[in-house]
């Protein structure tokens, strides 16, 4: 790989150690996949929660404050699990404190959200964002043309300490044309909620080999930014896609032509309903109808979002825990327009952690003998990670069958008629 | 039986092979703590990765797969080597930091030749591939 002098000096000189191990990574990451060289990076975005100790002070050692922006990720909350007397080790909360204090003193954001496009910090088209979170990966490259490659969450960070990333993959224009092609049959979409969207993602996900660029044609054009949203966000989740052209909705798919650059696709997947019913089953994994907790926000909510489930459980008392991921910032904007009172009045609760794989309410090692052994979400990103990281019984349905079900704690959902 | 193939993680290592025809993920299709497959419904549910060249499509899932192949590692529960068909940035940062030899690009069609149980080594650094069979 071909290196500037200033990246020369990064990895062989004696600057900080923990810029030379990243840069050591990213050659050797972007070696493998033939990347000609390095380019800078627009800002990072990391995860200190999900990173391993060892290897966040292997990565930081020495770091000064970055000139780029980086932000992080959904962060689990120590003290507030202590004060809901859940047994949280001494061990964990201080590395968790040790993590967040080395983050702050590198002059990073705590935004703390999969979603930070909610509060303004979004790319333009064409920026170079690496970042960890296959969720906001897929977000930023399909919504906004943003240029992200797949990536794990510690190359993430080796990323955001050097500010630099390979030149390899979806940051190339040539990789970021579609492959493969998604063709709705028979399908009435108007009466689709945000669960039907994530159904369809996860179902594509499934289908499509690889992690090339896909083409969803077939959806109204100028589709909202929420269902696009949840389409493309699902589909890493039981597959590898990290950029979806939803044709007629997002920056780079115009036409069907353009999304394609005016190739044939390499193979073609059709969706009916079958294929929607079958998977709104699999993500349902259950067996009496007992629900005991609702977790909503994967990704991270949407005020829009937060404001329909105000109006659910209004003067309701909630039977189960309810969760909404949210960043602190739109947590605020529903404390300041009166949805977050609503909520947590009748027993719900905001919390800026990943609700899918990070829930306290159903990670055992988290809630310990208060874990909920099942629970209710809409989306299918969440009832993956909940089924296979906690390993509870996941109930799958929209928001209304989710907060009826806390209402009443008893599981009522059922798979939709597709018309 | 010689397989030739494209170096994704370098280093060498062999064992008993576990075969998968689909995609992994190691957030979610590996617990880092018993070193076996968690997911329910999966074909290889409850099946050990924990120390086999482990043989499958490609990856996929949540970008905290490198996170959980640290971990695995670190409790000795990571496959001993990665033999797919072709990695994708998640996977081969994953193999490339926790040191697990990995290759990709396989010049035969690798689900023909190695069965679950066979005993295979893997040259990741030259790129190397060698069945031995059961």
């Amino acid at each position: 790989m071909r290196l500037t002098e200033e990246e020369k000096r990064m990895l062989h000189g004696d600057g900080p150690p923990g810029i030379q191990r990243a840069i050591e990574l990213l050659v050797t990451l972007g070696d493998s996949f033939d990347a000609e060289k390095l380019v800078p990076i627009t800002y990072g975005h990391i995860s200190y929660d999900l990173c391993p100790e060892a290897f966040w002070n292997l990565m930081t050692e020495g770091v000064p404050p970055t000139p780029h922006r980086v932000t992080t990720h959904p962060s689990s909350q120590p003290e507030i699990y202590k004060a809901w007397g859940l047994p949280v080790s001494d061990q964990s909360a201080e590395e968790h404190e040790r993590k967040l204090k080395r983050f702050k003193q590198l002059g990073w954001l705590r935004t703390e959200t999969c979603a930070e496009y909610l509060l303004g910090i979004m790319p333009k088209k064409g920026d170079i964002v690496p970042m960890g979170g296959s969720c906001m990966q897929v977000a930023n490259n399909s919504l906004f043309g943003a240029r992200v490659d797949r990536m794990g969450v510690l190359v993430s960070l080796a990323a955001a300490v050097s500010g630099r990333y390979p030149l390899m993959g979806l940051v190339l224009q040539e990789n970021r044309y579609a492959r493969h092609l998604v063709e709705l049959e028979n399908l009435d979409v108007t009466d689709w909620t945000l669960s039907h969207y994530h159904c369809l993602g996860y179902y594509i996900g499934d289908q499509i080999p690889g992690f090339k660029p896909v083409a969803v044609n077939g959806l109204p054009h100028n589709l909202s930014f929420d269902f696009t949203r949840a389409l493309v966000i699902s589909m890493p989740t039981s597959g590898a896609v990290t950029l979806a052209h939803v044709v007629g909705s997002t920056p780079e798919a115009p036409t069907l032509e353009a999304a394609l650059g005016n190739r044939k696709p390499e193979h073609v997947v059709r969706v009916g309903k079958k294929e929607l019913s079958e998977t709104w089953e699999r993500l349902n994994v259950w067996d009496d109808d007992i629900v005991e907790h609702v977790s909503f926000g994967c990704p991270h909510a949407t005020i829009d979002e937060i404001g329909r489930i105000s109006t659910l459980v209004e003067g309701k008392e909630l039977k189960t825990s309810l969760l909404i991921g949210s960043s602190p910032s739109v947590e605020a904007l529903a404390r300041h327009q009166g949805y977050a009172d609503v909520i947590e009045k009748a027993g719900g609760q905001f919390l800026p952690v990943c609700p899918s794989i990070g829930n306290p309410f159903t990670r055992l090692d988290i809630a310990g003998h208060k874990q909920a052994k099942s629970a209710a979400t809409n989306s299918a990103r969440s009832a993956h990670y909940l089924a296979a990281v906690s390993g509870v019984k996941v109930f799958f349905g929209t928001e209304e069958e989710c907060v009826e079900a806390s209402i009443t704690g008893r599981w009522k959902g059922e798979i939709p008629k597709w018309k | 039986m010689e397989i030739r193939a494209h170096m994704v993680s370098a280093g060498k290592a062999e064992g008993l092979a576990l075969v998968y025809r689909g995609a992994f993920s190691f957030m979610g299709d590996l617990d880092p703590n018993t070193g076996r497959i968690p997911v329910p419904r999966h074909l290889l549910e409850g099946k050990k990765i924990a120390n086999k060249v482990f043989v499958f499509t490609t990856g996929k899932g949540s970008s905290g797969g490198d996170c959980i192949a640290w971990m695995a590692k670190e409790n000795g529960n990571a496959p001993s080597a990665i033999i797919c068909l072709e990695s994708e940035p998640v996977l081969s940062g994953a193999a490339i930091i926790t040191g697990i030899p990995a290759v990709d690009k396989p010049d035969k069609d690798i689900f023909e030749i190695i069965q679950t149980g066979d005993y295979v080594k893997v040259n990741a650094t030259e790129g190397l591939i060698e069945v031995l069979g059961k």
